[in-house]
């Protein structure tokens, strides 16, 4: 990559002034103090919440850090063709799906309930209005549930406003969530993919598609942008 | 050999992205476009994106959360 | 005092882990082995937005609402939740959580700015995603973490569905950006 040749840059015509910069990092470390402060008290409420707590900062520090967007892993194709956020999400699913198996494998070895079960939803007509709805709506705000909490917690005042009304909508959905599930979702099928295949080839299903997911992706976004770097 | 500005302070994602695009390709060979953007996922994937295109990029911060994306068109 | 801090800003190693950003491939593996902890320690997968339906109890509480007799709420968890309170909800804290970290990283980066609301579109954009984000993750039992990312790791068919039609509504939403959010 060459240097760049600004014609007037060194002129300084059009420039903003440069404001002095002030580091930010005392206010970083009276934010960790007041952070693990508000640890210690959340302790005296029930013991679980601090660890709460932690997983919710790691999350939040992962996807600041690294600028992960579920939004961006599904709109970018549309919008310029890269798939690089896609193919991250698909990397995530996958070392996942390892972590997960493991765990629900071993209960199940073991007699026991198989833990995370809430998250094997019905499928039912309600999945896909959700599912199309949810896609309209991320695009539109600039962020997910995760990435508007994220970006809130960057200084995002338009984000800020689109969570109140994410509350807002999710106290209409779980009011008309009455009518939906005596209309729509009934008794709709879950389906959990070891119960179809056997745990074996469940994995090998569920690789299969992440592998042709992923190679879509490369495939789009050098038919789009010419490299999939 | 000219030089544009686009100004994408206060834009959420994907905007900042969708309005480079569009002003690169008003933008002739060697001239060179400044795009100031305050969002941290825009900071790295105008960036991105103007890579894979194979345009020359540079990222300076010039204030705490502001960055001027500085790209030079190549083709 | 400030030169001091201004020098570890420049340090390079500061740089490297707190500064620039992580590639999007190293966020994928951590926040996978997050994720597995998270279902290792609580024996629950994790979920961001059914906090948000409780927090919309809540408030909608303050103002003399009563949501007992909605069938969302109606079973002894989720009045257990509402009752138990915000300290007490571990979604509601864990997404507090996200918030928190994702400033301290902020912070942390010297890159935190409160960033205004620049139009009137932008207002409309908030308005109209939140709503159709809200409804639309209680329709499909979860948001992009919940119904996607837990779900198919969870190796749950619906995951994939979500995702599928979760990408037409992104295709669609990306059309009406174009048109009108530009």
């Amino acid at each position: 990559m060459g240097q760049i040749h600004r014609p007037e840059s060194s002129g300084g015509r059009n420039r903003a002034p440069r404001k002095p910069k002030k580091s930010q990092l005392p206010i970083a470390l009276l934010v960790t103090i007041l952070v693990v402060g508000f640890g210690f008290y959340l302790n005296q409420y029930n013991d679980k919440m601090v660890v709460y707590l932690l997983f919710g900062l790691s999350f939040g520090v992962i996807l600041q850090r690294s600028r992960f967007c579920f939004t961006a892993s599904l709109r970018d194709p549309c919008i310029t063709g890269s798939t690089s956020v896609t193919r991250a999400v698909l990397i995530a699913c996958s070392l996942a799906t390892i972590g997960f198996t493991a765990i629900k494998y071993s209960a199940f070895a073991g007699g026991n309930p198989i833990p995370g079960m809430d998250n094997v939803g019905q499928i039912s007509f309600a999945l896909v209005i959700g599912a199309v709805l949810f896609g309209i709506g991320m695009v539109i705000a600039g962020g997910c549930a995760s990435g508007t909490l994220m970006r809130v917690g960057e200084g995002f005042t338009m984000q800020m406003l689109s969570l109140v009304f994410f509350v807002i909508g999710s106290l209409w959905g779980a009011h008309d969530m009455g009518w939906w599930r005596t209309n729509v979702i009934k008794e709709s099928p879950s389906v959990f993919l070891p119960d179809v295949f056997g745990w074996l080839g469940a994995l090998l299903v569920q690789f299969l598609i992440i592998l042709l997911l992923y190679m879509a992706a490369v495939k789009w976004q050098e038919k789009k942008m010419g490299s999939a770097e | 050999m000219a030089e544009f500005t686009l100004d994408c302070l206060g834009e959420a994602c994907p905007v900042p992205l969708m309005k480079t695009e569009k002003k690169m390709a008003d933008l002739k060979v060697g001239d060179v476009l400044v795009v100031s953007i305050d969002h941290s996922c825009a900071m790295k994937n105008v960036p991105e994106w103007a890579r894979k295109q194979g345009h020359n990029v540079e990222i300076e911060e010039i204030a705490d959360g502001e960055w001027e994306v500085v790209i030079e068109k190549t083709k | 005092m400030n030169q001091f801090w201004l020098r570890i800003s420049s340090n390079r190693f500061y740089k490297q882990l707190l500064k620039e950003p992580l590639s999007y491939v190293a966020g994928a593996v951590l926040l996978a082995v997050f994720a597995t902890a998270h279902l290792a320690v609580f024996s629950k997968g994790w979920g961001v937005t059914s906090a948000f339906a409780d927090w919309g109890a809540w408030v909608y509480e303050l103002f003399g609402g009563n949501v007992d007799k909605w069938a969302y709420f109606s079973s002894e968890k989720a009045q257990k939740t509402l009752s138990g309170g915000f300290m007490n909800d571990g979604g509601s804290i864990r997404n507090l959580g996200i918030v928190l970290g994702a400033l301290l990283a902020t912070l942390f980066a010297s890159e935190f700015k409160i960033k205004k609301i620049k139009s009137k579109k932008q207002v409309i954009a908030a308005v109209l995603g939140g709503l159709l984000m809200g409804y639309g993750a209680r329709l499909a039992n979860g948001c992009n973490i919940g119904a996607l990312f837990t779900a198919i790791s969870s190796l749950s068919l619906s995951g994939w569905i979500f995702g599928a039609f979760l990408f037409v509504g992104a295709f669609i939403g990306s059309k009406l950006l174009a048109k009108f959010f530009m």
